[in-house]
């Protein structure tokens, strides 16, 4: 065939059905025939039987030269123009014009060949000219062609969306195993993959989705991904990000909202207890609302803050205790307050993601020394509107009780202590002032009670209705969600956590889907009311014949003597002390986001959180003993706290092709502001219990500020991630960051990170050799972090009144109490990961092992300073380093898995260690009392117990020489260190499902050895009976077994004595530890999915119902009631139990 | 290109985002609205005034504001030859008075009393300095105040120990690590920040709005940086800048006078004419009770009729040798010395304060400098300056009021200066650490406590070492860079 043919034989287009439209002077279709070559012939002729003739001077004058310039013209009209200009006209299909962009060109006599080829570039259209005629038509293949096209490159057009119809934008598309042929999804989904060589497969993948293969062809359609239901690659939520088990490079674990809904639950984490390794969670007491202690992979920090950053939905979260008079809360010894995450609903949470390592953290800066928690709350999905319920009904008990004496035991106790000490028993007939009540005969020594049934007996209600409505359109998405829960204690009277929660989420897309938008709200009212004493203790230590709780009239018994005293404090006017704490937490965030390109995309996150809380703590005299009431006994706390917190985010995410591999990339700032406000105003002086709510009625107020600190952050951020052929994953983060907490000299600083990981799996060598092994990598990752855990405006000198009898020129001075310490800066932890993940056998076993290793320097301390300074000591950062290493070990299995049944399993377990690895002069300094280098910094220094001397009956102990001795010197001889921390803990999960059943069940389980030991920290000595408020003395009945009872006997306790002996000292002991180690049944749940035919029966859509079990069993030899709140008298975690039902409707 | 243009688009956005970032005011806190703190204290002119009249409240206390002053006039005379110790195991003030101070914990410290003081002042120029919403008056006053507290507090200092660090920022970083610093450059420092009190401090007296004028004399004012200056002068041997400075205090008789021995012009009398600045009473002793402190002078020297005691409330007496320096009919001895006895044993006490506690208001102030002072101080510069016939009449002017005749005696220098170091002795015995520091200055040091002196006779032996104080061996630890002094 002949070059100059060619265009010609293009017009050859037998497979397609072509229209020809002439354009003539009038631009008129014709009427399509058939035989198109004929009528075109004939045109042809015609047109030069006519035009020849009429315009021939014309023609030859300006014939074939054409200047234009115009912009943005339609085609048709450049043609109009042109056949003016040369008097051609146009003969051209409907179809060429179809999707004819505009034309802009800029062309001076040039010739009309030229001209035409300019103006069809790139249009898929050719030409061909006639006789003062231009056919325009589809560019057509020749045979030549087609045969090239078999060898040659092709563009490939597709879009990609997910199971839900929605496009997925930034899907990676590529040839298989030819990574230089990609690119990746725009934000409607679309792609095309240029030069995409004949018959080759390409690749569509996404994280969360499976990956999807295909053979390539110039239009592919819409490629539908489904989701992921492979643990490798279920998306998980990242800083600023998304990513998956498979191409994560940090150490990161997630839970999803199905664990967390398993489980009757009024916080967040206390659903994740031994779910996720390098956690370590601990709740304080089993009340509702209670503390919680978190800590992830250790403790880094000596004296500072040590919880983990908490984010929720993009706003960095209260992670300190929330201000409350009330110290039940806290199990003691926290100081009061509740745990924010209590102002969260449970059911309105999606997933919660733990990141630990530098490499997920260090894009946190200063703040993610101690790990971050990321919680992810509920969105809509593109569908069917959906309305789901879910009813939820459960009782909570106590869990375990200690086996005490009863009162014929006891009195028995309490007789041979008084023998041992030579005394006689005492008589209140005969010594009406002695205080032995229940021994000398004011108290019926035959009354018997069990305090723990009495007191802590009580069924705990549990209810939690939650109804959702969600769905939405390709565009706009919705979901709001209602929730009421309620949570009751174990305690006598009715004491509740109530919540009422909404929660929404509200997602638009624009029609080009260039701009989105999403909204989501949570608003959670709180109303805590809780007895401001924790009964437990009463409820152990109480003498068991200790009087009735009523007297006959009904009324509080508070068995007076003969003087007219209370003998007890009667338990029950321990609950008149109430505190009614109300929250409200209301916490908002917009992300709105815009393509400027269809892999750059710029968004800005916006968040307020606003947290408040009103709290009435009511003390009235009726809580006190009838003879000490009087006004001033009564008094009312009424305290307020308002935390508030903005959050603004910008940035611009980007992803690019870069060799063979691809690169994305994010850049951000962050502004930051939390303000918190706290009064307080004790009011007294009430003229009766009544009143005590009304703070008019009080005659004497007094109000103090219990905070007002302003806390501004700011930080600029980027993360470069390169994967290059899904083999090699390099992850590069950095960030300047600035706080308020820290002095002007020291208000900036740079953190970052570096982290790869090498998917060797991938590997064509291991593909080959280990078929087996179907996914392994190797991850590492190092960098710097940093906690800003101080109180705000440490850097500042405070001045505080100080007066003098005689004012000096009659002014009261004014007086700094610190230094200004302009250099405060974070404490400073590095961190080191490295990582191993295995998958054998097509994933269904994966395993993974990561070791860290964290060191903290910079440690902010107390540091002694020369008085030239103006004061002897300092809050400085410190040159003394803390080190965390440890172990974690993942292992996920498919155990079964046919049609009908599936048995999966997941086990996690973490080996900590901690040790103080450097401290510049230790023993100069008053850290020396308390810490050891080389040992964990939070050991406790103790005198080594050498038993009871089997001669004399008492407690002994080995001093510093090594001798035994039976009273030791608090300064020198606590030789012996107790660890507390534990030595490994994690947790089991195992799922079954068999058709519509589903059982599953939890196993957490911590191993320690030192946790405070019962014996010795319940404070009160076999044989001691106190008569102060409460009237406390009595025993676990073991001790009738271990109990010194005449010379030569070898037991673990004591003489029974009125006296404490060394009981104080034992205190202080290695007796005050024991193993604490158990193994907790955590949570059971059982759900049936009532066939379809079953539920529309009953006008409903998936039904299932189902039974749910919290701390069911615990298996441990502590012998107090609960290892996890051991050694305080606190209400351990409840067991609860709970039926409910799930349907749409 | 349109991929580089919207390229380039994003990369403005970046930069414009690291720009914003940039600004400081993201991180920058005010202060906490329910405290005081080194950032709002000085915003305002009553908490301005409060920061500073704290540092005389505090000085005053530590002179009585407890039952036991820990002040100069009962140390300094304890360890010059000035103050008789009754209970000599008292283990408080026994190393004092027999010159025998180690560098382990003392249990009153002037060191560790006195940089906080320093901290103070600098705190004060630094906030003072940097604010801008004070009343112009107030602030200049009270940055004269910061500036001639500083200088007060290092002429201790530099007097007690020799070089000192000279801590003249807040920076605790830098004063941590300081090493000690020439006396000289002490001295340079004290003079400097005189001047700047004289140029910023009132002519007049003030109360405590600091714009109003008052009887009160114990804001410093102008005429107090003058008097300190002299003193200084004549401690570093510049007699004339020392002449000219008392001969500013002297020629202002609109404003001081020598006062009497009695009668409403009492010298010692709150108020009194010749006081140029004394510290007001603060406390009360016992800190319960209804009566106030005058000055812890009075409390300290003024004898119960039960004479001294072992309990620390009254643990010294004067000393025969400022007993024995009086010549004859000197109504100082008279008026200044009163005397118990007790078991037939006389204890001389000085008089100057009469009365330690009052329960009708404050009748005595204690007196920090005063015009008589300024009379010997001119003395001294001019018999240096050759001014021979007006450095006896100086001299004569005091000891005239002491009813005294005029000096007989050489008038060569060296009779002049021993004629007014005695003179000084007896006008100036218990106030502040006068006589200690007058031995040290003079290099008669070791002659008066030396072999046969004053030290042997109070039980201790002498080295002249010990007329500077140790530094607590805490202090060196916390700083490396500080060196004790000789003999410790």
């Amino acid at each position: 065939m002949l070059p100059n043919r060619k265009k010609e034989s293009t017009t050859l287009n037998p497979s397609n059905e072509q229209m020809y439209n002439f354009y003539l002077n009038k631009r008129v279709p014709l009427p399509p025939g058939s035989g198109v070559r004929k009528l075109l012939l004939i045109m042809k002729l015609t047109t030069l039987i006519l035009i020849t003739v009429i315009l021939h001077v014309s023609a030859t004058s300006i014939a074939q030269k054409v200047t234009l310039k115009e912009k943005n013209m339609a085609l048709t009209d450049v043609f109009d123009l042109i056949k003016s200009q040369t008097g051609y006209d146009f003969a051209l299909t409907t179809d060429a014009l179809k999707n004819a962009t505009p034309v802009t060109i800029n062309v001076k006599n040039e010739d009309l060949k030229d001209v035409l080829t300019e103006i069809l570039q790139g249009r898929n259209l050719d030409f061909s000219l006639d006789n003062k005629i231009v056919v325009i038509r589809p560019k057509e293949e020749s045979f030549l062609d087609k045969v090239k096209a078999v060898f040659v490159n092709t563009d490939i057009h597709g879009r990609v969306v997910g199971d839900d119809g929605q496009p997925l934008a930034g899907a990676t598309v590529m040839v298989k195993d030819d990574y230089k042929t990609a690119t990746m999804t725009d934000p409607n989904g679309y792609f095309i993959l240029t030069n995409v060589p004949p018959n080759k497969t390409i690749i569509v993948s996404f994280i969360g989705y499976e990956k999807s293969e295909l053979t390539a062809k110039g239009e592919i359609g819409t490629i539908k991904l489904k989701v992921t239901d492979s643990k490798l690659d279920e998306v998980q939520v990242i800083a600023y990000g998304r990513t998956s088990e498979r191409l994560s490079v940090g150490d990161i674990n997630a839970v999803s909202s199905k664990t967390i809904e398993s489980q009757p639950v009024g916080n967040v984490l206390q659903a994740l207890e031994g779910q996720m390794p390098g956690l370590f969670i601990k709740q304080a007491t089993g009340l509702p609302g209670s503390q919680m202690s978190v800590q992830v992979m250790g403790q880094n920090s000596i004296g500072q803050g040590n919880s983990p950053l908490i984010v929720v939905d993009g706003i960095p979260y209260a992670s300190n205790p929330f201000n409350a008079v009330n110290p039940v809360l806290s199990g003691g010894g926290l100081g009061g307050g509740a745990s924010p995450l209590s102002f969260l609903n449970p059911s309105d949470i999606e997933s919660v993601t733990l990141l630990k390592d530098a490499d997920a953290t260090s894009i946190y800066g200063s703040r993610a020394a101690n790990g971050a928690l990321l919680i992810t709350t509920k969105k809509g999905k593109a569908g069917e509107t959906h309305v789901t319920f879910n009813i939820q009904q459960g009782w909570g008990n106590d869990t375990r009780r200690v086996n005490l004496l009863n009162t014929a035991q006891y009195l028995q106790v309490r007789k041979q202590a008084f023998a041992n000490d030579g005394l006689t028993v005492p008589s209140i007939i005969t010594s009406p002032n002695d205080v032995n009540y229940d021994i000398n005969g004011l108290w019926d020594q035959s009354r018997n009670t069990n305090w723990q049934q009495v007191l802590l007996g009580s069924t705990a209600d549990y209810k939690d209705f939650n109804s959702t409505i969600s769905g939405g359109t390709d565009n706009t998405q919705f979901l709001v969600g209602a929730t009421y829960h309620r949570e009751g204690t174990v305690f006598p009277s009715d004491f509740s956590d109530q919540k009422a929660a909404l929660h929404f989420s509200l997602q638009n897309k624009s029609e080009n889907k260039k701009f989105s938008l999403a909204l989501a709200g949570n608003y959670v009212y709180d109303q805590n009311q809780l007895p401001s004493t924790d009964l437990t203790q009463t409820a152990i230590l109480l003498a068991p014949n200790a009087p009735d709780l009523y007297n006959s009239d009904g009324g509080l018994n508070w068995a007076p003597n003969a003087a007219g005293n209370s003998s007890w404090t009667n338990p029950l006017a321990f609950t008149a002390n109430t505190s009614l704490f109300k929250t409200n937490n209301f916490l908002t965030t917009l992300t709105l986001g815009y393509h400027l390109l269809s892999n750059l995309e710029i968004k800005t996150d916006a968040s307020y959180n606003f947290l408040q809380s009103m709290e009435t703590f009511l003390s009235p005299s009726s809580a006190q003993a009838p003879e000490n009431r009087t006004t001033s006994s009564r008094y009312s706390n009424f305290q307020n706290n308002n935390l508030t917190t903005w959050n603004i985010q910008p940035q611009i995410v980007y992803g690019l092709k870069v060799n063979n591999g691809i690169l994305q990339g994010i850049a951000g700032i962050q502004a930051m502001q939390t303000t918190n406000f706290g009064q307080n105003i004790q009011a007294s002086g009430f003229s009766s219990d009544q009143l005590i709510g009304d703070i008019g009625s009080g005659t004497t107020l007094s109000a103090s500020t219990t905070a007002t600190t302003v806390y501004k952050y700011s930080g600029i951020f980027g993360r470069l991630n390169y994967s290059w052929r899904d083999k090699y994953i390099l992850n590069l983060t950095a960030r300047r960051d600035g706080s308020s907490r820290f002095g002007v000299a020291n208000q900036f600083h740079n953190f970052w990170s570096t982290g790869g990981a090498w998917i060797f799996s991938e590997e064509r060598a291991m593909k080959q050799n280990f078929p087996w092994l179907s996914f392994g990598k190797f991850a590492m990752s190092y960098g710097i972090t940093g906690n800003d855990q101080i109180a705000d405006y440490r850097f500042l000198s405070t001045f505080v009144s100080s007066s003098n009898a005689t004012p000096y020129q009659g002014i009261t001075g004014l007086r700094p109490t610190s230094l200004p310490n302009p250099y405060l800066q974070w404490e400073e932890t590095q961190k080191f990961n490295a990582r191993l993940d295995f998958g054998f056998f097509k994933d269904r076993i994966l395993l993974s092992a990561d070791y860290f290793k964290y060191r903290s320097s910079n440690e902010l301390l107390s540091y002694a300073l020369s008085t030239v300074t103006g004061f002897t000591s300092i809050l400085e950062n410190f040159p003394a380093t803390v080190q965390n290493t440890g172990w974690e070990l993942t292992l996920n299995t498919v155990n079964f898995k046919n049609k009908n049944f599936k048995w999966t399993s997941s086990f996690n377990v973490t080996v900590p260690r901690n040790k103080l690895v450097a401290f510049p002069n230790l023993a100069g300094t008053t850290y020396s009392a308390t810490l050891v280098i080389g040992q964990p910094v939070n050991i406790t220094k103790v005198y080594p117990f050498a038993g009871v001397d089997p001669a004399t009956g008492v407690y002994r102990f080995i001093n510093a020489a090594g001798a035994v001795t039976a009273t030791p010197n608090f300064n020198t001889d606590r030789t012996k260190l107790e660890n507390p921390n534990p030595q490994y803990y994690g947790g089991f999960q195992n799922t079954f499902s068999w058709k519509e059943w589903q059982v599953g069940f939890l196993i957490q389980f911590t191993k320690t050895y030192q946790v405070n030991n019962y014996w010795a920290t319940m404070g009160f000595y076999p044989g001691e009976f106190d008569s102060g408020i409460s009237p406390y003395g009595n025993q676990p009945i073991s001790v009738q077994n271990n109990v010194w009872q005449h010379p030569g006997d070898s037991r673990s306790l004591q003489r029974y004595s009125t006296q404490n002996l060394q009981y104080n000292s034992a205190q202080l002991s290695s007796l005050a530890f024991t193993d604490g180690s158990y193994a907790r049944l955590k949570n059971v749940n059982i759900s049936y999915q009532l066939s379809d035919s079953w539920s529309k029966t009953i006008g409903l859509k998936n039904c299932r119902v189902y039974l749910n079990g919290q701390n069911l069993l615990t298996i441990t030899k502590f012998s107090g009631l609960d290892p996890e709140t051991a050694g305080s008298f606190t209400l351990p975690p409840l067991c609860v139990i709970t039926v409910g039902l799930q349907a749409n409707l | 290109m349109r991929f580089l243009n919207k390229t380039m688009f994003a990369v403005g956005v970046v930069l414009t985002a690291i720009s914003l970032h940039g600004c400081k005011k993201l991180v920058e806190v005010s202060a906490p609205v329910n405290s005081l703190n080194s950032a709002n204290v000085y915003t305002n002119d009553a908490t301005a005034i409060a920061v500073l009249t704290y540092m005389y409240a505090n000085m005053s206390a530590i002179n009585s504001g407890s039952s036991i002053p820990t002040s100069l006039f009962l140390f300094g005379g304890l360890s010059a030859d000035e103050l008789t110790l009754y209970d000599i195991n008292n283990a408080k003030y026994r190393p004092y008075y027999i010159n025998a101070l180690a560098n382990t914990v003392l249990t009153t410290d002037f060191w560790r009393s006195t940089y906080p003081l320093v901290f103070q002042a600098n705190a004060a120029i630094e906030g003072l300095s940097a604010s801008s919403s004070l009343t112009p008056a107030v602030k200049q006053q009270l940055l004269g105040e910061a500036y001639f507290l500083r200088a007060f507090y290092y002429f201790d200092l530099v007097n007690l120990y020799g070089d000192v660090p000279l801590a003249l920022t807040t920076d605790y970083r830098v004063n941590n690590s300081l090493s000690r610093t020439p006396s000289t450059r002490v001295w340079q420092q004290i003079v400097t920040d005189l001047h700047m009190a004289q140029s910023l401090l009132s002519n007049n007296f003030l109360d405590g709005t600091l714009l109003k004028t008052t009887t009160e004399r114990v804001r410093p004012n102008k005429w107090a940086a003058t008097a300190l200056l002299a003193r200084s002068y004549l401690y570093t041997n510049n007699w004339v800048g020392a002449d000219s400075a008392a001969t500013a205090l002297i020629s202002n008789s609109a404003m001081f006078n020598l006062g009497t021995f009695t009668g409403s012009t009492r010298i010692f009398a709150k108020n009194s004419p010749e006081t140029i600045w004394a510290l007001q009473g603060v406390g009360s002793n016992p800190p319960t009770s209804s009566s106030t402190v005058n000055t812890g002078e009075g409390l300290t020297f003024v004898l119960p009729s039960s004479g001294p005691n072992t309990s620390g409330t009254y643990p010294v007496y004067l000393s025969n040798t400022v007993l024995g320096a009086f010549e004859v009919g000197d109504l100082r001895k008279i008026n200044w010395i009163n005397s118990v006895t007790v078991n037939g044993s006389t204890y001389n006490y000085p008089y100057k304060y009469q009365a330690g506690l009052t329960s009708s208001g404050s009748t005595e102030y204690s007196i920090q400098l005063r015009l008589a002072e300024q009379y010997l101080i001119r003395a001294e510069a001019e018999a240096h300056e050759n001014k021979t016939t007006n450095s006896v009449s100086d001299l004569n002017t005091i000891r005239t009021r002491a009813g005294l005749s005029g000096y007989a005696g050489g008038t060569d220098l060296s009779s002049l200066q021993i004629a007014i170091l005695h003179e000084r002795q007896v006008e100036l015995f218990t106030e502040g650490a006068h006589r200690w520091f007058d031995l040290k200055r003079t290099n008669s040091i070791d002659a008066v406590m030396g072999a046969g002196g004053a030290c042997a006779a109070k039980g201790g032996t002498w080295n002249s070492n010990w007329q500077y104080y140790p530094i607590a061996s805490s202090e060196l630890l916390a700083n490396p860079n500080l060196i004790q002094n000789s003999g410790y």
